[in-house]
């Protein structure tokens, strides 16, 4: 068999498309980097909603073949050798899915070098959402090999194409809930919105079984002699489709799955110094951030009771938040384009911006003006826009911390503190500020 | 006239206008019922437009490319005639859209990236044979689709989604389309030696 496949590969399409659709598939990524650098899961996330550009691609290659062997007349000569049908297809059905399989991985692969010093957590869903990508790919050759027979002409391949890039750019936004859309379509659904996003156990294993019935339809189309009997490829569809929908995880269930609790978890510096954490996502970046934010909360220590720095976790959708606590700080950690912490001169403004201005249960109780002069104060220097301050500019934020400035340093320290309990209060802290109210 | 008629029928220019046809058709009839948007939006009208060059690419060889070029025949003036011929079909076939609600342009749009993606294609039909020419139209179109860049270089290489405007977008396909022209009525599709190596 072995022996068979290899003189299938040589003298199918299989090595040429794989080539292509590898070259596509890195420029993709390569051209996108900034969206994947935060870690594995991004970049695989990343790379299954590129599907929507290698799948059509995929599918052209195999209706291409198809067209290819038709023009080989070698149809009538193939069957004449004395081998079962189904021995006849198998090969060229194994060369085109390993050609697709090496294609998805070449790009994947690719794209390694770049965050492979900065990316450490890889959960095992990440080895999922490849699995299904893979799957992916090679059923899109098999569909388009049986495209490309039930219909043998030169402009099938591009026709099949485009018309498979305009049914997964548009037919996935007919659901009105993401739930069938990323069921039904393996490479939608796929944006990455933060760290801790995943791609649930369920949801991919609904995705591989739908896939498991395109290819049987796929099968179907290409092994038919006859292309009366093409309709019988419905069958698998049917049945496939009936199941996808039944076994599919919807509403809740759907939008939990969308986020790793794992991911979030946090993850501590263990030595003497005060405590700061990052998610486990993010934790390449802890060494970065603990000088940073240990500086942060000494700043703090002299007015406020506050003695641990934490990642803030929160999500919109779903909404989750880390529970509030009196003694913690959060910052602000993000990846940038390299996967080192984004912002890096802006990361002890934010904490302290944060902890003077209000937590974000809050809402639009905080005050942002508040906190600048409060984390301007502990700075020692005054409200500024541009790099490492503000990012517009606030007069009234300094001539508050002028005012403040100029009070004794007991009275100031007071204020800071009443203004910081008033602020976790979600009370408005601005007269306390100024002297008005304590 | 028969002449033409043996011409049009050794190239499968019946089925390929009876495809070009129905592919439009079936494109606005889509567009008509998913949406009310008028004119339809840019990555509808490249997919449309793309389409319709990839099947006129099946126009470009002929079953026996080494037979037909024994004929004497001025072929120069008559590939230059069959891409332009073309280009004016897929115009047309988009142009009649404008009668309707759900109109495919503008029409600077249609002309540009039609006139762009023909000559990119006939341009490959002379460097790797027509049966291949489809590849990089397609491939760089899809890439295009899903990122539209920005810049002089940006909107340059995305030129097939760019706003009609777009300068650097129009100099690249009248670029395309013209070398493709020039490359294609000189020198043809690059032959197949024979009908079983296609």
């Amino acid at each position: 068999m072995s022996r068979i496949v290899g003189i299938e590969i040589r003298r199918s399409a299989a090595f040429g498309a794989a080539l292509l659709i590898a070259v596509a598939g890195a420029i993709v990524l390569q051209a996108t980097s900034g969206r994947w650098s935060s870690g594995w899961m991004a970049l695989v996330m990343v790379q299954r909603e590129y599907l929507i550009v290698l799948v059509p691609l995929t599918m052209a290659a195999g209706a291409w073949q198809s067209y290819r062997e038709h023009r080989a007349n070698v149809a009538e000569l193939f069957a004449t050798v004395p081998r079962p049908r189904a021995l006849q297809i198998v090969p060229a059905l194994i060369a085109t899915g390993l050609a697709a399989l090496v294609a998805y991985l070449v790009s994947l692969a690719a794209a390694v070098p770049r965050i492979i010093d900065t990316a450490s957590y890889l959960p095992a869903a990440a080895f999922a959402a490849v699995a299904v990508g893979v799957l992916t790919l090679v059923v899109a050759f098999w569909l388009g090999l049986g495209l490309g027979r039930l219909r043998p002409a030169l402009a099938t391949a591009p026709a099949v194409a485009v018309i498979g890039f305009a049914v997964l750019a548009f037919a996935p936004q007919i659901f009105s809930s993401g739930a069938p859309a990323a069921a039904f379509f393996p490479g939608s659904g796929m944006s990455v919105f933060n760290v801790y996003d995943t791609v649930g156990g369920r949801i991919s294993a609904t995705q591989a079984l739908w896939l498991v019935a395109l290819a049987a339809a796929a099968f179907v189309l290409f092994a038919v002699r006859d292309h009366r009997f093409a309709p019988a490829a419905l069958a698998p569809l049917v049945v496939g489709a009936t199941l996808t929908a039944l076994v599919m995880p919807t509403g809740d269930a759907f939008e939990r799955a969308k986020l790793d609790p794992v991911a979030q978890q946090l993850v501590c510096t263990k030595d003497d110094g005060p405590r700061v954490c990052v998610s486990r996502a993010n934790e390449s970046m802890l060494r970065e951030v603990t000088p940073k934010a240990r500086h942060a909360l000494e700043l703090l220590s002299t007015t406020t009771p506050i003695v641990e720095a934490h990642e803030d976790t929160s999500t919109f959708s779903p909404k989750t938040a880390p529970a509030p606590r009196a003694d913690t700080v959060l910052m602000n950690v993000q990846p940038d384009k390299s996967g080192h912490l984004a912002f890096p001169g802006r990361l002890e403004l934010q904490m302290l911006t944060g902890a003077f201005g209000g937590p974000v249960r809050c809402g639009d109780s905080r005050n942002y003006t508040v906190g600048t002069v409060a984390a301007f104060f502990l700075l020692g220097r005054e409200p500024a826009t541009g790099l490492d301050g503000t990012e517009f500019e606030d007069p009234e934020a300094v001539q508050l911390y002028r005012d403040l400035t100029a009070l004794p340093k007991g009275e100031a320290d007071a204020r800071m503190t009443a203004v910081y309990r008033a602020s976790q209060q979600c009370r408005d802290a601005m007269a306390i500020l100024t002297g008005g109210a304590r | 006239m028969r002449w033409l008629a043996l011409y049009a029928r050794s190239r499968r220019v019946p089925a390929a206008l009876g495809a070009a046809v129905v592919g439009t058709a079936v494109s606005w009839l889509l567009a008509t019922t998913s949406s009310d948007q008028d004119p339809v939006s840019s990555t509808v009208l490249v997919l449309t437009v793309l389409l319709l060059v990839a099947v006129a690419t099946a126009t470009l060889g002929g079953p026996d490319d080494s037979l037909d070029r024994t004929a004497a025949r001025p072929w120069a003036r008559l590939r230059a005639a069959h891409l332009v011929v073309a280009l004016g079909c897929v115009v047309l076939l988009l142009l009649a859209t404008e009668t309707t609600a759900t109109r495919f342009g503008p029409i600077g749009f249609v002309v540009r990236d039609a006139a762009g993606l023909l000559g990119l294609t006939a341009l490959a039909a002379v460097v790797v044979g027509a049966a291949r020419s489809w590849i990089l139209p397609l491939g760089w179109t899809l890439l295009v689709a899903t990122f539209p860049g920005d810049g002089t270089l940006g909107e340059a290489l995305t030129w097939p989604v760019q706003a009609p405007g777009s300068r650097p977008a129009t100099v690249v396909a009248a670029v395309l389309g013209v070398t493709g022209l020039v490359a294609y009525a000189f020198l043809g599709s690059r032959p197949r030696t024979s009908l079983e190596t296609p």
